[in-house]
């Protein structure tokens, strides 16, 4: 079967699988890139910057985005709005991944969801990264049965905070949402500016000129 | 404005996020990590029936995909209209800064990410989109568990390999 033919039954299988129109789901990324591109949390200043200490303005949005989106969404799966998709606690994949995750987040300086974003602004060492994450995925696919399934070891359940406070739901829910949205408004607010970005706007429009 | 400040920035996140988990939206999490194996396996021809990993992502792959191409078109857009950042660059600034001024060196070492990325996000069962935030919103106990030893790691791996104090 030649590329095109299996995007076009890529195509396919979104619009048979009933998550939304293939516009939709287009829609949504076109938002998401927009609102990360828009924030500039691509940034390699933003996502190395804060693994250096040096701009926090990653985990201030992270965290805002999680505390309003838990309380609403509990909110919505409750009025039959929504439904969960909760990932299994495998202790060994989580950990052995998020520590490679940690170390190529921090030396990359981007993320798979801002890699893109940073490739469609022209940013030739990240679609270097992403050669080189194609082929993590190429053996990560060859190799899943008979090595990294064994690595991610067993599930623990699909576990849910809520379910810790049985008869408290609502207030664990509140009191999650409330703390993290704190948590995300107390983080000192520190920006490590990028001249070469800066640079090519007017004078008025730079952001570290502003107040 | 050529710059969307932080909080306006998280709140249309959060909107975007329940837009997508709603059953009038997708009725599914935003997750931007399956799609780098599901477009392995397509550009290198791999079969589905052949590979269990390839048969399991079958429908978050291509739905991700398809998130992804239009995450490219709107952040191009973006960024030649609204932010004004499009230009052709090998090295970030921060790197000349804070590491070196080699651009073998900054290709080399994004290669070398990229590949333990992917690598990382699917043993962990997802990145900062499917974790961080979808899973975090979820309340889930796994993404708890990752968002905590990615913080961890991410800070000590800043600490011991860029040239923090130099400037």
């Amino acid at each position: 079967m030649a590329l095109f033919e299996r995007v076009e039954q890529m195509f396919e299988t979104v619009i048979q699988q009933g998550h939304g129109s293939l516009a939709l789901v287009f829609l949504i990324g076109v938002v998401f890139g927009g609102i990360i591109q828009y924030t500039r949390v691509d940034k390699f200043e933003k996502i190395a910057g804060f693994a250096m200490l040096k701009d926090t303005i990653v985990p201030k949005m992270l965290f805002l985005a999680v505390g309003l989106t838990s309380i609403g969404l509990y909110f919505l799966i409750e009025a039959g709005g929504a439904h969960y998709h909760i990932k299994p606690v495998m202790w060994q994949g989580l950990i052995i991944g998020g520590t490679l995750f940690g170390i190529s987040m921090a030396i990359l300086g981007k993320c798979p969801g801002t890699g893109p974003i940073s490739i469609a602004e022209g940013r030739i060492d990240v679609l270097v990264g992403a050669i080189g994450g194609l082929l993590g995925g190429l053996v990560f696919t060859l190799y899943y049965d008979d090595f990294f399934k064994p690595l991610m070891g067993e599930s623990a359940g699909k576990l849910i905070l809520t379910e810790f406070f049985k008869g408290h739901e609502h207030t664990v829910v509140l009191v999650y949402g409330i703390v993290i949205t704190l948590i995300a408004i107390a983080i000192p607010k520190m920006e490590l500016y990028d001249e070469a970005d800066l640079a090519q706007l007017p004078e008025d429009e730079r952001p570290d000129k502003k107040a | 404005m050529t710059r969307l400040p932080w909080w306006v920035g998280g709140i249309l996140m959060s909107l975007l996020l329940l837009l997508t988990f709603s059953v009038l939206g997708a009725d599914r999490p935003i997750g931007a990590s399956t799609y780098v194996p599901y477009f392995a396996g397509l550009i290198f021809d791999l079969d589905s029936e052949k590979y269990s990993y390839l048969k399991e992502i079958q429908n978050p792959g291509a739905w991700e995909g398809v998130m992804l191409m239009g995450a490219l078109f709107g952040g191009f857009i973006t960024s030649v209209f609204i932010t004004k950042s499009f230009r052709i660059s090998l090295i970030p600034t921060g790197w000349r800064k804070y590491k070196n001024n080699s651009v073998l060196s900054r290709l080399l070492w994004s290669f070398f990410a990229g590949f333990i990325m992917i690598i990382g996000a699917r043993l962990a069962g997802g990145c900062t989109s499917g974790h961080f935030m979808s899973g975090m919103s979820q309340l889930a106990v796994s993404s708890m568990i990752f968002g905590g030893v990615v913080l961890v790691v991410v800070i000590v791996t800043g600490r011991l390999f860029y040239n923090v104090k130099e400037k």
